[in-house]
């Protein structure tokens, strides 16, 4: 019985942070229409930049979070203006950039991290109830505040602001928010900005509770791909239940199949889904 | 109007050279080595644009190379088989494969089809992983039988040793499949797949069996990935999944095919014939670990710059695509 607590309670933090992994990827997709399939890589990226400023510069963890939150919309940006440049069919083009730009990340990451698993190990302590079989590491509570925190801030500024009025009609109708005098293009860097800062805070709390490598960003990537599809485009709510239901499907598989077929989940799950909503994410356009 | 004309001619001349260069230099054991696999490799992006002609992009052919080479591999570990056999026959495992993409993503296109391709790519590499009953798991398969020795009279073939031999068998299997693909891309099912990639609809309405084609394409181009990995198992002598269901072997035929140009029928093999050897032999010294990242230089630049290929620099008289 307490086995499906403990589950219960892992699988929420987790799933808080793949709702934090998928919001970015769910953003810069509804509102610029680009696949980015190098988005988990991205995430490893930033993981890593903090693993160096730990491991080398010993900075404590928490200090490495402003600066990849600072550092990831700078390389964000860059590649917004590249992918304005691709041409129709916009969908499947950016589609393959973005690959060549995850296959050219992840050999930089070999190259100057090389093929080993690496973790962010700061030093926290572990909580266990004393009359309860429970264990809560402090690990899992930055992840579980610091995830929530993050996917309610966007909720927050997609629904009570302006700026997030603009984008969500963006989103919605991309010509039609043109016509009301929405700024399109100037919502796009908004997207890639605000993407990048998820991806910023995300890379810190990857290498702290899962295992940094180079290769490690095409899973995050299915990750993302596969809670947008479920929830839709820029739907913080939806997105959340999703990172929940994902994280709770990958806990039950690891404990009843085996560790090892965990990775299949997110997989299945994104050919499940595709094979009953063939038309994947409804308000995008198709590539 | 059959009319020899440049392109063709200059087609004539590249394979004339890569059939007499190993005959002028004969002791170029890296080369011919190099020069074999990029003749696999060019194959290989061949058996991926014969599934691109529908408008389809796959990021999952991994999936098929791997499965044939454990399909061969499982043949010639527990039945003890002639490669000549295994090879044929483990590919059908990455052709079974084939059909059921055929079955479960049929109602699939564009950039779903794509990320369904990627995500189908996990299921034999997890199984592979973890059947360790049968394919020993992540430790991989070691010891299979190399490519056998052709004996005609008393003239011999050592395929599995002889380094050139190696390369004339691959660069043999290279310019077959594309035979095939130029056979296929000037019949009218070849018209039909292309038909379908510019306006499904529009194909469906002037009688083309819009599903029965895709899938016969989908066939095709993975029983040719799956011999391709079948020949990479062997020539190798082992393979393990993280090896052979590796996201790079999706994405090499992918880059060498739009980079060569999917519109010609040598487009892909071109693209095979510069890349691989300019990895291996200049990247490769150079940055031992990194290398394949030209690879995804080259498909930014390429999508950016010069969509149709370079094989679309050299010109012609008649348009294929």
């Amino acid at each position: 019985m307490w086995v499906w607590v403990q589950i219960l309670i892992s699988s929420l933090s987790l799933g808080s942070f793949y709702a934090l992994v998928a919001l970015g990827f769910s953003l810069i997709l509804g509102i610029t229409q680009a696949f980015n399939l190098a988005h988990g890589d991205l995430i490893i990226l930033s993981g890593y930049l903090a693993f160096a400023l730990w491991k080398f510069y010993q900075v404590p963890f928490f200090w490495t979070l402003p600066v990849c939150l600072l550092a990831m919309p700078l390389v964000l940006l860059p590649l917004q203006m590249l992918l304005r440049q691709v041409k129709e069919p916009y969908g499947l083009n950016t589609l393959v950039v973005t690959f060549g730009i995850a296959l050219l990340l992840q050999n930089a990451m070999l190259v100057v991290f090389s093929a080993d698993y690496r973790l962010i190990r700061p030093e926290l302590p572990h909580y266990t109830f004393p009359e309860l079989p429970l264990t809560f590491t402090l690990n899992q509570a930055t992840l579980l505040v610091l995830s929530l925190a993050a996917t309610g801030l966007v909720h927050l500024v997609l629904r009570r602001t302006f700026l997030g009025k603009a984008l969500r009609a963006t989103i919605e109708d991309r010509e039609a928010a043109q016509l009301a005098g929405i700024n399109v293009k100037q919502m796009g860097l908004v997207a890639f900005g605000l993407g990048g800062l998820l991806i910023g805070l995300a890379g810190p709390l990857y290498g702290q509770n899962m295992y940094l490598y180079p290769a490690a960003g095409t899973e995050a990537t299915l990750i993302a791909i596969v809670i947008t599809i479920f929830a839709g485009l820029g739907r913080s709510r939806g997105i959340l239940l999703g990172g929940w239901l994902l994280g709770l499907a990958e806990s039950v598989a690891a404990l009843t199949l085996g560790i090892r077929w965990r990775e299949l989940v997110s997989a299945a799950v994104l050919l499940i889904l595709l094979y009953f909503k063939p038309e994947g994410i409804s308000s995008a356009r198709e590539g | 109007m059959a009319k020899p004309n440049f392109s063709s001619a200059l087609v004539a001349a590249g394979a004339l050279g890569l059939v007499v260069w190993p005959l002028i230099f004969r002791e170029a054991p890296l080369y011919y080595q190099v020069m074999g696999m990029a003749c696999l490799y060019g194959t290989l992006a061949v058996a991926w644009n014969v599934f691109a002609l529908t408008g389809a992009i796959s990021l999952g052919h991994a999936a098929f190379f791997g499965l044939g080479a454990y399909g061969s591999a499982l043949l010639d570990h527990y039945w003890h088989w002639s490669p000549l056999l295994t090879i044929p026959l483990g590919a059908l495992l990455g052709a079974a494969y084939g059909a059921s993409w055929g079955l479960f993503f049929k109602r699939l296109r564009g950039v779903y089809l794509g990320l369904a391709s990627l995500a189908a790519l996990e299921i034999p590499k997890v199984i592979a992983d973890n059947w360790e009953s049968l394919t020993y798991g992540s430790l991989g398969m070691v010891g299979l039988s190399s490519l056998p020795t052709l004996e005609l009279g008393q003239w011999q073939v050592t395929l599995g040793a002889d380094l050139r031999a190696q390369y004339y068998l691959l660069l043999a299997v290279m310019v077959l499949v594309a035979l095939i693909h130029k056979c296929g891309m000037q019949s009218r099912w070849g018209w039909a797949l292309r038909a379908m990639r510019e306006n499904e609809t529009a194909a469906a309405i002037i009688g083309i069996k819009v599903n029965r084609s895709r899938a016969q394409a989908l066939l095709l181009s993975s029983y040719l990935t799956g011999i391709c990995g079948a020949l990479y198992a062997h020539i190798l002598g082992l393979i393990e999944p993280a090896l052979v269901f590796n996201l790079h072997i999706s994405a090499l035929p992918l880059v060498m095919s739009i980079f060569g140009g999917r519109g010609r029928f040598y487009g892909p093999v071109l693209g095979a014939m510069v890349l691989y050897p300019l990895d291996q032999l200049v990247f490769q010294p150079w940055l031992p670990l990194g290398h394949a990242a030209i690879f995804g230089l080259v498909i930014v630049l390429t999508i950016l710059f010069f969509p149709q290929g370079i094989a679309a620099w050299i010109p012609k008289a008649r348009k294929y695509a």
